[in-house]
């Protein structure tokens, strides 16, 4: 199959997408004019609206408000849940006694759902920021860390004695050697890990938030104003797929080798 | 005297591995310029005295030191005991010698930037790092050349065939002008031709040694070369070392084989990397070894065949023994 042929068949998937909910929506609107469960185009439009212009409740707009409190919630939980994951796998994989300490408490942590321990987040950091900051952490540190520590596992022992002949002091090994084949697969697993973030952010929000995408989308949801939960959706589904598509850039970028590994 | 260029010395090293012994007072001196090829039957513990030399696997008894070409105050060269992998000593793998995420320049200038270079210079002193780095690849260029791949500095290891990939290895241990050379079954999965391409290009290597003794200087490269064919040792190497745990322990008082030691060691015909390769010459040698080292009916007192001193000092070395 040659590239303009996936292309092609990949954008008819799109459109047929779309033309099936256009057809859904107008077979809708004929049984009954005022329907909001499958709003049209024009509906939606007044939708999008609703959520970019200036609120004149609240006097803000809801795009603006729930993106800043949903996006810095995300990057911080990641960052945290990554930065810890990234010291302690490879503190587990340099040294034997910290694996022998972490890996018990990391494994029965790995198979406990982070939005079950909503309540002990809740109790330990409040409703604040601080809290869907340590949910979405504590929700990636297991499965990176793991990685990260299989990784460190998977380096030849030939490749340290050989950097130590070059004349590398420890931490060069580690930083200059082992970080340097673990980055590649610690980026695999981010771009893995970025959809399971964002089950728990959303989830807590729905619970206890007061702003944010699992907000408003909980509240419209309610009140049946699918002309605004729609776009909200398009909306994540967009920032996931961008997300996802700008860590393998950053990949292929920082680790070019690793693609002409076949990996 | 031949005594004053020795650059490696392996004194009494004895070594097991749970309770299960490997290796037995080996003793061997090993002269600065040297090809030296190490064989043995499997098992005889080859690796294990390589790990020994190389550091990374200290043996139970006894020890290894490197005597340093860089001499200090009174002239005599520098002697260290060997406590762990040092740049003192390079390696070579049969395997993952090369680091996957470096192109061979790279691979090559690696030992110049860890050797040169520390992470806070290379961070604080950022341009002045940048300009090293230039110096550093083009060095790495020009051993690329010497080893035949000027046009592959670009490629990563993944991109190379085998036998690129071990003249890029053989390159990035050379940089470190090291004092020996250790080499672990190097050519072992390459194809015949090129494993003869490379065996030629450790023969040009010591041509260089034997250019760098007729100026007075000290030759530049010691090679100690682990190998499971025969043919190969002779061929490459002015000596080949035999290990073996078939020998005549029972005499020495013990009940069972207290490990292996060095049963073979003598000199060995010295070819030209452009000449033609006369294997059948060495059938009586490799007959020899087969009989002394390989076979495990013999029991002969090891001291019989370590004749490599005597005919040095009988003037039948070759090459850099002269």
């Amino acid at each position: 199959m040659t590239p303009s042929h996936k292309i092609a068949l990949g954008a008819t998937a799109i459109v047929a997408l779309i033309s099936a909910y256009t057809y859904l929506s107008h077979r809708q609107h004929r049984i009954n004019p005022e329907d909001k469960t499958i709003p049209n185009w024009t509906q939606l439009r007044e939708g999008l609206g609703k959520i970019a212009e200036v609120n004149h409740r609240s006097g803000d707009r809801w795009l603006v408000t729930d993106a800043q409190a949903t996006g810095t919630r995300l990057f911080l939980g990641l960052g945290c849940g990554i930065a810890s994951a990234l010291l302690l796998g490879m503190l587990m994989g340099c040294l034997a006694p910290v694996e022998a300490f972490f890996y018990p408490p990391l494994a029965l942590l790995a198979k406990l759902p982070p939005t079950a321990m909503l309540a002990v987040f809740f109790v330990l950091a409040g409703t604040e920021t601080k809290m869907y900051v340590a949910m979405i952490a504590f929700g990636v540190l297991p499965t990176l860390a793991q990685t990260v520590f299989l990784a460190v596992k998977d380096v030849p022992d030939e490749s340290r004695y050989k950097a130590y002949t070059l004349g590398a002091s420890h931490i060069e090994v580690i930083w200059n050697v082992v970080f340097r084949m673990v980055l590649p697969r610690l980026i695999d697993s981010i771009r893995l890990q970025i959809g399971p973030a964002m089950v728990y952010l959303i989830a807590a929000e729905m619970v206890v938030g007061d702003v944010g995408f699992g907000y408003r989308i909980r509240l419209q949801s309610k009140l049946l104003n699918m002309d605004v939960v729609y776009p909200y959706l398009a909306i994540l589904a967009v920032f996931g797929f961008t997300m996802d598509s700008m860590l393998f850039r950053l990949q292929r970028l920082a680790s070019p080798w690793y693609a002409k590994e076949g990996k | 005297m031949m005594e004053d260029r020795i650059v490696l010395k392996i004194e009494n090293v004895s070594h097991e591995f749970n309770g299960h012994p490997v290796l037995h007072e080996v003793n061997l001196d090993i002269v600065r310029g040297e090809i030296v090829g190490l064989v043995g039957p499997s098992g005889c513990g080859k690796s294990t005295l390589l790990r020994a030399v190389l550091g990374t696997h200290p043996p139970r008894k006894g020890e290894v030191s490197v005597y340093s070409s860089r001499r200090n105050g009174g002239g005599n060269a520098r002697r260290m005991i060997v406590r762990g992998p040092g740049r003192d000593r390079g390696i070579v793998y049969q395997q993952y010698s090369l680091f996957p995420f470096l192109t061979a320049r790279e691979n090559v200038a690696f030992g110049l930037m860890l050797d040169e270079t520390s992470i806070p210079g290379r961070l604080f002193r950022y341009f002045k790092w940048r300009a090293l780095r230039k110096k550093h690849l083009e060095r790495a260029e020009q051993l690329l050349e010497q080893v035949e791949l000027g046009h592959a500095g670009l490629l990563y290891p993944s991109e190379m065939s085998g036998g690129m990939r071990q003249r890029v290895a053989v390159a990035q241990a050379l940089i470190m002008k090291p004092e020996v050379v250790l080499l672990d079954e190097p050519f072992g999965a390459l194809d015949e031709a090129t494993r003869e391409d490379l065996q030629r290009m450790l023969l040009r290597l010591y041509q260089e040694n034997l250019d760098a003794r007729k100026k007075g200087e000290a030759p530049p490269y010691t090679i100690l070369i682990v190998t499971h064919e025969i043919s190969e040792a002779i061929y490459v190497g002015d000596r080949v070392v035999g290990l073996s745990q078939y020998w005549d322990w029972k005499s020495e008082g013990f009940q069972e084989c207290p490990g292996a030691t060095v049963v073979y060691d003598r000199v060995a015909p010295v070819e030209e990397p452009g000449g033609p390769r006369h294997y059948e010459n060495y059938e009586r040698q490799r007959a020899e070894i087969r009989e002394r080292v390989f076979e495990p009916k013999t029991a002969a007192n090891p001291k019989e065949g370590r004749l490599f001193w005597d005919e040095v000092a009988a003037g039948k070395g070759q090459g850099i023994l002269q």
